[in-house]
C-alpha cells in the first residue's frame, strides 16, 4: 500500500486570504489556540534538531577556520586562527594533508564508481525477478534480499572480516576452484594496476615515467589510475550486499505500480520480453532509478562505519575515505579545524555530485 | 491473460533467485555456525555449516569476558528512549506541520528538509563540539538526547497526516475539542499504520546507531552494542583470531532487529518505500 | 528536491541567540587554569593501554594494593584505543587522572598542555635511564616518569635453526652474516625471516646504519640520508630475495605470531614476545640474541611509555604518589615478571638480569637503543611512512625517504 505523497496545497492560500472554513465559529479563538498548539507541538523537534544539528554546523564552520587543538573552548579569544588555510591547504599546498585528502578522494571515487551502478543494477534485477507473477515464495525471497539492510553495519562488518579473512570463507570457496585468493585486507594493490599488468600493457612494478613521474594535486598520475585496492573490494562487496535490498524494495514498489493493462497491451502488440523491458518498464522506472542513484551517491560518498571497523584506512591508506579522514584528523591528530574543513568539503562534493547526476539524467528525459 | 513462459525460462528464473538467495543468506549461516565452533575449527573450516565439534564456549566468554551485558543494557535503554521519543515528538511535529496554521511553519519545514539533506558524517565533529560545549559529553544525556527526535520521522508523519481527510478533525474541533485533544484522540488512532512504521524505523535506527556513539561517549561503561562490538574487533582489545567470540557477539546484536523484522516485515517494506518518496 | 525559501526572520534570530548563549556559557570547555585541588581521600581514574590480560590484571592488583595502603581509591580501565580516547578526553572536562602516555604521542600531549610536568616532584628521578627521561622531556621539563621500556632483539627458533644445519656459532652478528644465514635457511626449506612492516621494526636497521628520522635534538628532519637509504635498500633486498616476509604475507597479525607458529626461523621483536610465546606457543624453543650490527655498529629501537598525569586532575599529590608506587623498584620487577617489560630504573638492572638471564640481549639494548620520535604533530607523518614501508618490496626507497623528509620538515621545521 503506497501512500500518496500529497503536498499540502492549503498552506499558502489559506494563510494569505485568511479563508475560514465555513463551519468554524467566528472570533479567531480557535485560530489562536492553533497557533499556540502549533508552536508547542513543534517545540521539542525544533529545539533538539536546532541544538544538535543546526547549531553544530554553525559551530563547525567556525572551528574549521581555526587551528583549535581540542584544549579549552574554541570560542574564546586567543584561539589560533587559520582562516581559509584549512581548506586551501587541501588543494594547493604540497604536503601530507593534501596527499591524504586526495588519496581519500581517489579511493572513494573508485568506490562510488563501482558501488552505485552495481547496487542499482543488482537491485533492479532482483526486483524484476521477484516481481514475476507466477513466482512462489515471493515473500521469502523479498525477505532474504532485504534482511541484510536492517542489520547493524558494525555487526555485518564483523561477519565480513571473517568471511574475507586470509583463511576465511571466500578464500576457501576460491580454493575449491583451485584459485589462491589474495590476503584481502592486507593487499593494497590497485585493481586497475593489476588489470593493466595482467593484460601486459604496463608493468605495475615499474610504471611508465610519464605516469609515475608527474603529479596532479599531490598524487602521481599512476596513483590516480590505481582503481580500488583489493582491500577496498571486500568493502565494496559488503556494501553492495547490504544496500541492494533496500533499493530492490523501491524498484519493487515501482514495478508494482505499473498498470497491468499496459503490460497486457504490450503483449497483445506482440512485443517480446526484451522490447517490453526496454520500451515499457525501464522508462516507467526512471523516477525510481533516479532516486536510487541519488540515494546511492549520497550514501556511498559517506562510507565510514565499515572503514572504522574493518580497515581503519589501511592497508597503505587505500581504504581511506574523506569521512574517516575527517574523523581521524580531528580525534587522533587533534586538528579539529582541518577535520571540520574536510567534512564540509565532503558535503560540497556530495552536493555537486547530486546536482551533476540530476542534470545528466534530466537532460535525457526531455518531456518530463 | 496468463503469460506463457517456457519451462526453461521459469527454471532459469528460480536458479537465479536461488543463487542470489544463497549469496544473501549464507553469510548469516556462516556467522551462526562459526560462532558455535572452536577457534581452530573456525579458522580451518570457515565454510562448513556444521560445527565440528559443537562448541559454545565463545558465548560464555562473551558474557563473562567482555562487557557485553552492559552494552546490551545500554542499547536497550537508548533504543527504548529514542524510539519512544521519536514516536511522540515526531508525530506531534508532523501533525503541526501538516494541519496546524502558525507563523514560521514553512520556515521550520524548510529547515527540517535542509537538515535532512546534510550527510550524517559531516555532523560527527560538529556534534562533538556541541556536546562538549553543553557539558554533556560522555554522559547518558549526551548519548540519548540527540537521538530522541529525527527529521525523517517528522517528514514521514507529516506526509501521512496530510493524506487524512480534514473533515474528521474539523468535526471534532466544532464539537469544542482542543487541538491536543483532537490530535490525541481522533487523528492519532487513524495514524496507526504510519506510527507503526515510525516505530519500526526508529527502533532499527537507534539500535544500530554507531557514529553517534563514537563522538558522544568515550567511557566504556556507556557503550552500546555496536560500539562495544567495534571495540571488540578493531581496537587493542580485539587482537587475535577469536572469531567465534566476535561472530557470536555480532549475532547477538543482530537477533533483536531480526526478530522484529520477521514479525513486522510489511512495515519495514513500507518504511523503505516511504523513505524513498521523500524526494 | 524542493527547498522553500525560509520565511520567518524569527527563526534566524532564535538560532543566533541560541548560538551566542552557548558560546557565552561554554560550560564544557575549561580554560587552561590548573584545576582546583581537592583534599581528603583521592579517587583516581587510571587509563591504561593493555598488552593483554596479564598486564591488566597486574596493574589492577598493584593499584588495589596501593589504594588499600593509602586509603585512596584507584580505578584502572584498559583502553580500546588509547590515543583516540585520550584525545577526546582531553577535549572534555573530565580526563582520567593518570594514564599511559606512549612516547610517540608524548610531544603532542605535552605541547597542548594536557600533561602535568611533575618530574621535578619525584625525588629519585635520576635513577631512570637518561635516554628514557630525555624521551619524556619537552621544552626542558620532565613531564612524566617512564614506567618501563622494551627493546628489539633478534629471536631465533632453535628447532628450525638446527634443521638447516646451523649452530650457535652461526648466529649472525652483521648484516652480511644475516643474509648468508637466511639463504641457508631458505635452501633448507625454511622461511628465514619474519619482520614487521612498520618503522617500529625496520627502523632498527636505520639506526644500525647510523641514520634516523630526526636529528638527536628532534628539531631537524634527517630522513633523506645515505645511511637511511642503505638500511632500506638492505631490507628491500631481503624482501625481494624471499629471505624476509611481512606478517600479512604469512597470514599472521604480527611477526611474533608467524614466529610462534613456526613459519619463520628469525624474527625481530621486543620483550613482549616473551609473554606471547609463553601463553600462545609454549612449545616453541627459541633464543634471544642482539640485533646484527650494521655499517655503523650496534643499534636497536627502544619503546617506552610513561605515567602521565592530567593537568586538570584534582588530586595532584595522590596521583604523584600513585606513580611513585607504580615505579618503585620492587613493583617494576614484579611487573617485569608478570608481563615481560623491563624496569626503567637503572638500579633494577642487575636484579632483572639475575632473574631473567635469557633477556640479556633485550636489556643490553638500552645502551644503543633509539627512542621514538619526540616531536609534536609527527603521528600522521609516521603513519604515512609506515604506509610506504608496507610497499617497500616494490617501491624505490629513495621515494619513500624523500616523502618522509618533506613531510617531517613540514611538521617540525620552520
Amino acid at each position: 500500500m503506497a501512500l500518496d505523497v500529497a503536498q499540502a496545497p492549503s498552506t499558502g492560500p489559506a494563510r494569505r486570504t485568511g479563508r475560514v472554513p465555513r463551519r468554524r465559529p467566528p472570533g479567531g479563538g480557535v485560530r489562536r489556540g492553533e497557533r499556540l498548539a502549533g508552536w508547542l507541538f513543534i517545540a521539542p523537534v525544533v529545539t533538539i534538531l536546532g541544538v544538535f544539528l543546526l547549531l553544530p554546523i554553525l559551530m563547525a564552520v567556525w572551528v574549521s577556520l581555526t587551528k583549535w587543538n581540542g584544549q579549552g573552548s574554541p570560542f574564546q579569544a586567543g584561539v589560533p586562527m587559520a582562516g581559509a588555510s584549512n581548506y586551501t591547504r587541501l588543494f594547493t599546498v604540497d604536503g601530507l594533508a593534501r596527499q591524504d585528502f586526495m588519496t581519500s578522494v581517489r579511493n572513494t571515487f573508485y568506490y562510488v564508481l563501482i558501488v552505485v551502478p552495481t547496487q542499482t543494477a543488482l537491485a533492479l534485477v532482483l526486483a524484476m525477478v521477484v516481481n514475476q507473477r507466477m513466482l512462489k515464495g515471493k515473500s521469502f525471497f523479498r525477505t532474504a534480499f532485504y534482511f541484510p539492510s536492517v542489520t547493524s553495519s558494525v555487526a555485518i562488518s564483523v561477519v565480513f572480516l571473517f568471511v574475507f579473512a586470509n583463511s576465511g570463507a571466500i578464500n576457501s570457496l576460491l580454493g575449491l576452484f583451485g584459485v589462491h585468493g589474495p590476503q584481502w585486507f592486507a593487499d593494497s594493490r590497485g585493481v586497475l594496476h593489476l588489470l593493466l599488468g595482467g593484460l601486459g600493457l604496463v608493468n605495475p612494478d615499474a610504471p611508465p615515467s610519464a605516469l609515475a613521474g608527474h603529479q596532479m594535486l599531490g598524487l602521481s598520475w599512476w596513483d590516480w589510475l590505481s582503481g580500488p585496492s583489493v582491500a577496498m573490494c571486500s568493502i565494496i562487496a559488503l556494501v553492495v550486499w547490504t544496500t541492494s535490498g533496500t533499493f530492490m524494495l523501491m524498484f519493487l514498489a515501482a514495478l508494482q505500480n505499473i498498470p497491468q493493462q499496459l503490460e497486457e497491451a504490450a503483449l497483445i502488440d506482440g512485443t517480446n520480453r526484451w522490447q517490453r523491458l526496454r520500451y515499457l518498464i525501464l522508462p516507467m522506472l526512471r523516477p525510481t532509478m533516479f532516486l536510487v542513484v541519488t540515494l546511492g551517491l549520497i550514501g556511498s560518498w559517506q562510507v565510514f562505519d565499515q572503514i572504522y571497523v574493518m580497515s581503519q584506512g589501511g592497508p597503505a591508506k587505500t581504504t581511506l575515505s574523506p569521512a574517516y579522514l575527517s574523523f581521524r584528523t580531528a580525534f587522533k591528530d587533534f586538528d579539529y579545524g582541518s577535520g571540520a574543513a574536510i567534512s564540509f568539503i565532503l558535503f560540497g562534493i556530495i552536493v555537486v555530485m547530486t546536482l551533476l547526476q540530476r542534470f545528466l539524467l534530466r537532460e535525457r528525459d526531455g518531456a518530463k | 491473460m496468463k503469460t506463457h513462459r517456457p519451462l526453461w525460462s521459469r527454471i532459469g528464473g528460480y536458479v537465479v533467485l536461488g543463487f542470489f538467495a544463497v549469496v544473501f543468506i549464507y553469510p548469516f549461516v556462516i556467522q551462526v555456525t562459526n560462532s558455535f565452533k572452536s577457534e581452530a575449527d573456525a579458522t580451518t573450516n570457515p565454510l562448513s555449516p556444521v560445527p565440528h565439534p559443537f562448541d559454545s564456549t565463545s558465548f560464555v566468554h562473551i558474557f563473562e569476558g567482555t562487557n557485553f551485558p552492559l552494552w546490551l543494557l545500554n542499547s536497550v535503554l537508548v533504543t527504548l528512549l529514542a524510539t519512544g521519543g521519536r514516536i511522540f515528538f515526531d508525530s506531534l511535529a508532523g501533525y503541526a506541520l501538516a494541519r496546524l496554521r502558525f507563523g514560521g511553519r514553512r520556515a521550520v519545514f524548510a529547515a527540517i528538509l535542509a537538515v535532512m539533506s546534510v550527510p550524517n558524517v559531516v555532523l560527527l565533529i560538529p556534534k562533538f563540539l556541541v556536546l562538549n560545549q553543553l557539558g554533556i559529553y560522555d554522559s547518558y544525556v549526551g548519548l540519548i538526547l540527540p537521538l530522541i527526535v529525527d527529521a525523517t520521522g517528522v517528514f514521514i508523519m507529516k506526509q501521512f497526516f496530510e493524506s487524512i481527510p480534514v473533515s474528521v478533525e474539523e468535526a471534532a474541533r466544532i464539537d469544542g475539542a482542543s487541538v491536543f485533544r483532537t490530535y490525541w484522540s481522533i487523528v492519532l488512532p487513524i495514524g496507526r499504520p504510519a506510527l507503526i512504521t515510525l516505530t519500526i524505523l526508529s527502533f532499527q535506527g537507534s539500535w544500530n546507531e554507531f557514529p553517534h556513539t563514537l563522538v558522544s561517549v568515550q567511557n566504556p561503561d556507556l557503550f552500546t552494542l555496536p560500539r562495544g562490538l567495534a571495540d571488540l574487533v578493531s581496537g587493542s582489545l580485539g587482537a587475535g583470531n577469536q572469531y567465534p567470540l566476535k561472530l557470536g557477539a555480532a549475532m547477538l546484536t543482530i537477533i533483536p532487529v531480526a526478530v522484529i523484522f520477521l514479525i513486522f516485515q510489511r512495515y519495514f517494506v513500507r518504511g523503505a518505500a516511504e523513505g524513498g518518496s521523500k524526494e | 528536491m524542493k527547498r522553500p525559501v525560509p520565511g520567518t526572520a524569527g527563526i534566524a534570530t532564535l538560532a543566533a541567540a541560541l548560538l551566542l548563549a552557548l558560546t557565552g556559557c561554554g560550560g564544557g570547555f575549561n580554560n587552561n587554569k590548573p584545576a582546583q585541588q581537592q583534599s581528603g581521600p583521592a579517587s583516581l581514574q587510571v587509563l591504561m593501554a593493555s598488552s593483554g590480560d596479564a598486564e591488566t590484571k597486574a596493574v589492577q592488583d598493584a593499584a588495589a594494593a596501593w589504594a588499600s595502603k593509602t586509603g585512596n581509591k584507584a580505578t584502572v580501565t584498559p583502553a580500546q584505543d588509547i590515543a583516540q580516547q585520550l584525545g577526546q578526553a582531553f577535549a572534555g572536562s573530565n580526563p582520567p587522572d593518570v594514564f599511559y602516555v606512549d612516547a610517540a604521542r608524548f610531544a603532542d600531549y605535552a605541547s597542548v598542555g594536557a600533561l602535568l610536568p611533575y618530574g621535578d616532584k619525584v625525588p629519585d628521578a635520576n635513577d631512570f635511564y637518561e635516554s628514557l627521561r630525555k624521551t619524556f622531556t619537552y621544552q626542558g621539563k620532565l613531564y612524566c616518569i617512564p614506567k618501563d621500556f622494551s627493546t628489539i632483539a633478534m629471536e631465533i627458533n632453535t628447532d628450525l635453526w638446527t634443521k638447516a644445519g646451523l649452530g650457535t656459532s652461526d648466529v649472525p652478528t652483521t648484516w652480511d652474516q644475516l643474509t648468508t644465514v637466511a639463504q641457508k635457511l631458505k635452501a633448507a626449506g625454511v622461511n628465514p625471516i619474519a619482520i614487521g612492516d612498520t618503522r617500529d621494526r625496520i627502523g632498527a636497521f636505520m639506526v644500525e646504519a647510523g641514520g634516523w628520522i630526526v636529528s638527536p635534538d628532534g628539531t631537524k628532519a634527517t630522513a633523506n640520508t645515505p645511511q637511511n637509504l642503505q638500511a632500506l635498500q638492505y631490507v628491500q633486498s631481503l624482501l625481494k630475495g624471499g629471505l624476509a616476509q611481512y606478517p600479512k604475507a604469512l597470514s599472521a597479525g604480527w611477526a611474533g605470531e608467524a614466529f610462534g607458529k613456526g613459519q619463520a626461523a628469525i624474527t625481530f621483536e621486543g620483550n613482549w614476545i616473551k609473554g606471547a610465546m609463553q601463553s600462545d606457543y609454549p612449545n616453541v624453543k627459541y633464543t634471544v640474541n642482539p640485533m646484527p650490527n650494521g655499517p655503523k655498529g650496534a643499534g636497536t629501537l627502544m619503546f617506552t611509555q610513561c605515567w602521565g598525569i592530567s593537568a586538570k586532575t584534582k588530586y595532584q599529590d595522590a596521583a604523584i604518589k600513585f606513580v611513585e608506587a607504580m615505579t618503585a623498584k620492587d613493583q617494576q620487577l614484579s611487573f617485569a615478571k608478570a608481563f615481560g617489560v623491563m624496569p626503567s630504573r637503572q638500579s633494577a638492572k642487575d636484579q632483572y638480569t639475575a632473574q631473567f638471564p635469557t633477556d640479556k640481549a633485550f636489556i643490553d639494548g638500552a645502551a644503543n637503543g633509539q627512542g621514538p620520535v619526540n616531536a609534536p604533530k609527527m603521528d600522521s607523518v609516521l603513519t604515512d611512512f609506515d604506509a610506504g614501508l608496507q610497499q617497500l618490496a616494490t617501491t624505490d626507497p629513495q621515494t619513500i625517504l624523500q616523502r618522509l623528509q618533506t613531510n617531517t620538515t613540514a611538521a617540525i621545521g620552520g
